[in-house]
């Protein structure tokens, strides 16, 4: 009997099922959104900024899907937002959200046009969690999500225009099964003078050997398309990875198993007539780990080793979700001498900063107080060192609980042959004290801690000695029926120097800005919740945020803010 | 067993293939940019009595803790010509800092000492440094020249001054852009912008000039001292070509191409042309000659050196100096 290859429609098209019984599908989500906000800081250093800054908004955004037939299935999502105090038509704002087809073509290939999220691994193509959060409170996550959401970071997902398609093969020898995806986006349009038309486009290629054994290809490219502009000049970046994971069960007890990513980039920039570019930066990685799970005791250990190489540029997994190199929206400038104000918490929960809504191809600004050792997650460019994850897992009590510490070291030295060394630790759990009470109702405790460390030794100019502390937590309580009293803090400690890169628009450090550090920066928050249901939620809070300076020349302000969140999904 | 052993061996595999970039460095040195700053050997010469004719280029040595913009200034003791080099670089040598002889403009250097100062702009509260050269022996000019006035007047050359002007070469007061003497004017003539020219000539025939105009420049220095000015005097060169060779020019029938230089200020001020560009006026059209229009170096019999301004405007007076025609570039002094 020869090689017999079955399809899978039924893990490609899930909904299909559901679309045969329906033409036609509402969906939506609806919300309420207002904010009071209040600045506090020193009358005698500024004396000019208004202290009060109140708005908000409704929205609704109706998702319609039509399905013409079986295996197709058209999706729109349009958005109205009305501004608070926009009466009678002043400011509302009429978009499409969203407009995707995605079907099944031949009962083979899945398919999908417009508007789609894609995410491939932490090296090609992945939107990493931006700063600020190790194991945070339901008071905050609450606004955080609907940031999320307005920016579509569903999960580790870019939204993106184009295509995808996807299929897989399956087979009756020598190996189970073969998936393969691709996908076309338009990253920009050109402006038919300087700025070409650039492309992004990539895929997977998945061997599936057996339940122990999968062996995959990832490629992620970047490219201008020529002829879209007088101009000559393209810019390429490629990302080809290969990724290896194994298991091998020992018994019931114990589960070994081995991951491993490892891959080239290769940038490029052609007919660029600035001295500064680069003809070409090739730069090659790995990441390897073994993994221990003891599946009966619900605990998951991970160690491994990675080496970035100092020239990997990867934007599809390097693109930060704020861009530091601009001041937020709320606040932007403070003081008597209009000075920027920097991002801070309040602004990444409120969404108040610059946030990113398509890949970078340079490696944007950060802030070293904030994360020094990962600032373009885990692709960060010129890191080597071992890493160690364990996490628990638990029906009750301590439900979920992990630990995470790296210890990493740069590859090339930044500004001298001295290289940083890094000390990276992340802890948290989330405790449902109720479960040791027994009561029904839920007594959640979050708690993070993450720590980190920067040293670099050397001369008295190459030191660097920067420690920073986090603490995440929060309270849940439900107090009655589907209401929640909420309560949360995040206090951040920062203390030290810095060197921080200056790169071009080519990705050369050119030159490094000397910063010193020595601040408290606190938001504590409290607030009631009631769920009307598990997707329709009423709450309000009030937060106060404050950095506090040692350093006496830096400024210390405060902000405040008093929101209403109505949301509703259906 | 076997699988935990190629479960080893992979990983081993995989770390073995470690990468190694100990020796580089990302971005510029944070020594350079942030380091202290000491000269560790000062920046001297390697000869102290430089006969350039003979000996060549003088270098310069040195040592510096790091990377830092560095300036040579080199000024004559008699003539006040200056030259400057600059650098980057931790370690000065005969790589990045020589002298060949030259200034940065006229006036040349002559056989004369020369102070030498070594400055760091980046580097408040730097020393400077200091040290003296003597000039034996001047560079050797690379290129044609015409004359440089040192030799007196050719039997062929022609003159014109107003009644009111004193014109002839003069030297012997340092006031040379290069050598000892130089030719100059000074008068007033309140009728006529003309005040006075030399007409140089070979001693017979032309100047020996290469037939190609294209990469051949015509230098002359020239010092404008009274009556200064865009708008109030000028040198009107002729530059007349034997176009049918039989050693004569006539006006009427031949090419003679002019150029005018006006003067900007009160120093030496160095006049550079491209012979092709003659055949263009300053908005780029053909100028009109009478001979047949192309410009040719070879056929070139005399250069008129004419001195003009203003009649309103009182005494003129100017120098020239150093005549002299150079292949592919200007002439540097």
């Amino acid at each position: 009997m020869g090689k017999k290859i079955i399809l899978i429609v039924s893990l490609l098209v899930p909904f299909l099922g559901w679309a045969q019984r329906q033409k036609f599908q509402i969906n939506g989500a609806a919300r309420g959104y207002y904010f009071v906000n209040r600045l506090e800081i020193d009358p005698e250093l500024d004396s000019i900024t208004t202290r009060k800054a109140n708005y908000g908004h409704t929205l609704f955004d109706m998702g319609v899907s039509v399905f013409p037939n079986e295996s197709t299935e058209v999706e729109g999502i349009f958005r109205i937002r009305n501004e608070l105090g926009g009466f009678w038509g002043g400011g509302v704002a009429f978009d499409v959200r969203q407009l995707t087809l995605r079907g099944v073509a031949g009962k083979v290939v899945r398919y999908e046009l417009g508007d789609i999220d894609l995410s491939m691994t932490p090296y090609t193509l992945q939107n990493f969690q931006e700063e600020g959060v190790v194991n945070e409170a339901d008071v905050f996550a609450l606004r955080r999500d609907v940031v999320h959401y307005d920016m579509f970071y569903q999960n580790d997902t870019w939204r993106m225009q184009g295509a995808q398609t996807s299929f897989g093969l399956s087979f009756d020898k020598f190996i189970k099964g073969l998936d393969v995806s691709s996908f076309l986006t338009r990253q920009r349009p050109t402006d038919g003078i300087r700025q070409p038309e650039r492309l992004f486009g990539g895929g997977t290629l998945t061997l599936i050997q057996s339940d122990r054994l999968q062996l995959g290809l990832n490629s992620v490219n970047i490219f201008d398309l020529q002829r879209t502009i007088p101009d000559s000049i393209q810019y390429k970046n490629n990302v080809h990875t290969g990724i290896l994971k194994f298991n091998q069960p020992l018994n019931e007890k114990i589960k070994l198993g081995l991951e491993a990513e490892g891959g080239i980039s290769n940038a490029r920039y052609v007919n660029y007539r600035d001295p500064k570019a680069p003809e070409k930066r090739n730069e090659w990685f790995y990441d390897a780990a073994a993994k221990l799970d003891l599946p009966t005791t619900g605990i998951s250990i991970t160690g491994g080793y990675k080496d970035i190489g100092a020239d990997f540029l990867s934007p599809g997994a390097q693109t930060k979700r704020i861009n530091f190199g601009r001041f937020p929206g709320l606040f932007q400038q403070i003081t008597n001498n209009a000075s920027g104000r920097p991002a801070s918490y309040t602004d990444f929960i409120s969404g108040a900063t610059d946030n990113s809504y398509r890949i970078s191809e340079q490696l944007m600004p950060y802030v070293a107080a904030y994360t020094y050792s990962n600032p373009y997650g885990l692709a960060t460019p010129n890191r080597r060192g071992a890493y160690l994850k364990a996490e628990r897992l638990d029906s009750t009590g301590f439900r979920k609980s992990f630990l995470q510490a790296a210890l990493l070291t740069e590859s090339r030295g930044t500004g001298t042959l001295e290289k940083k060394r890094f000390l990276l630790i992340e802890t948290g759990t989330d405790w449902y004290v109720n479960d040791h009470l027994g009561w029904k109702k839920d007594i959640k405790l979050d708690v993070g801690l993450r720590y980190e460390l920067t040293r670099r030794g050397g001369q008295e100019f190459e030191q660097i000695n920067l420690g920073s502390m986090m603490v995440d937590a929060g309270l849940s309580l439900e107090v009655v029926d589907n209401l929640d009293l909420m309560g949360g803090l995040k206090l951040w400690r920062a203390k030290g120097n810095a060197l921080i890169d200056l790169r071009n628009r080519y990705n050369t450090i050119e030159n490094f800005d000397i910063v010193d550090y020595d601040f408290w920066e606190n938001a504590y928050a409290g607030g009631v919740r009631y769920r009307f249901n598990p997707r329709n939620a009423l709450s309000a809070q009030y937060q106060v945020f404050n950095i506090r300076h040692l350093d006496a020349s830096e400024t210390d302000y405060g902000i405040s803010q008093f929101t209403i969140l109505f949301s509703l999904a259906f | 067993m076997n699988t935990r052993y190629a479960f080893l061996l992979s990983l081993l595999l995989i770390l073995s293939c470690r990468k190694d970039d100990k020796d580089m460095i990302d971005g510029p040195d944070l020594n350079d940019l942030f380091g202290p700053f000491t000269v560790i050997q000062p920046v001297t010469p390697d000869r102290s009595v430089v006969n350039f004719a003979a000996d060549g280029p003088v270098g310069f040595n040195g040592e510096l803790s790091k990377n830092t913009d560095w300036e040579i200034k080199l000024v004559g003791a008699s003539t006040g010509a200056r030259r400057s080099i600059t650098g980057f670089d931790r370690v000065i040598s005969a790589e990045n800092g020589t002298w060949n002889g030259g200034a940065a403009s006229f006036p040349a250097f002559g056989l004369e000492q020369v102070y030498m100062e070594v400055h760091f702009p980046n580097e408040p509260g730097a020393p400077i440094i200091r040290d003296t050269l003597t000039i034996t022996g001047l560079k050797n000019d690379e290129g044609i020249l015409i004359t440089g006035f040192e030799n007196g007047t050719g039997p062929r050359w022609s003159f014109f001054n107003q009644t009111t002007v004193t014109g002839g070469i003069v030297c012997g007061n340092g006031q040379a852009a290069k050598g000892n003497c130089y030719y100059s004017w000074n008068g007033t003539v309140g009728w006529d912008w003309a005040i006075g020219s030399v007409m140089v000539k070979p001693d017979s025939g032309t100047f020996n000039l290469p037939a190609s105009a294209s990469n051949l420049y015509f230098n002359m220095a020239f010092k404008a001292i009274q009556n200064v000015g865009p708008t109030n005097s000028f040198m009107l060169f002729w530059f007349d070509e034997d176009d049918d060779g039989d050693g004569v020019f006539e006006e009427n029938t031949e090419d003679r191409y002019t150029h005018e230089h006006w003067s900007t200020g009160t120093d030496w001020d160095l006049i550079s042309l491209k012979y092709a560009d003659l055949q263009f006026d300053e908005d780029g059209n053909p100028v009109t000659v009478n001979g047949n229009g192309l410009p040719e170096p070879a056929k070139l019999v005399s250069i008129n050196v004419f001195f003009l301004a203003n009649p309103g405007n009182g005494n003129a007076r100017a120098y020239a100096d150093h005549l002299i025609f150079t292949l592919d570039q200007p002439y540097t002094p």
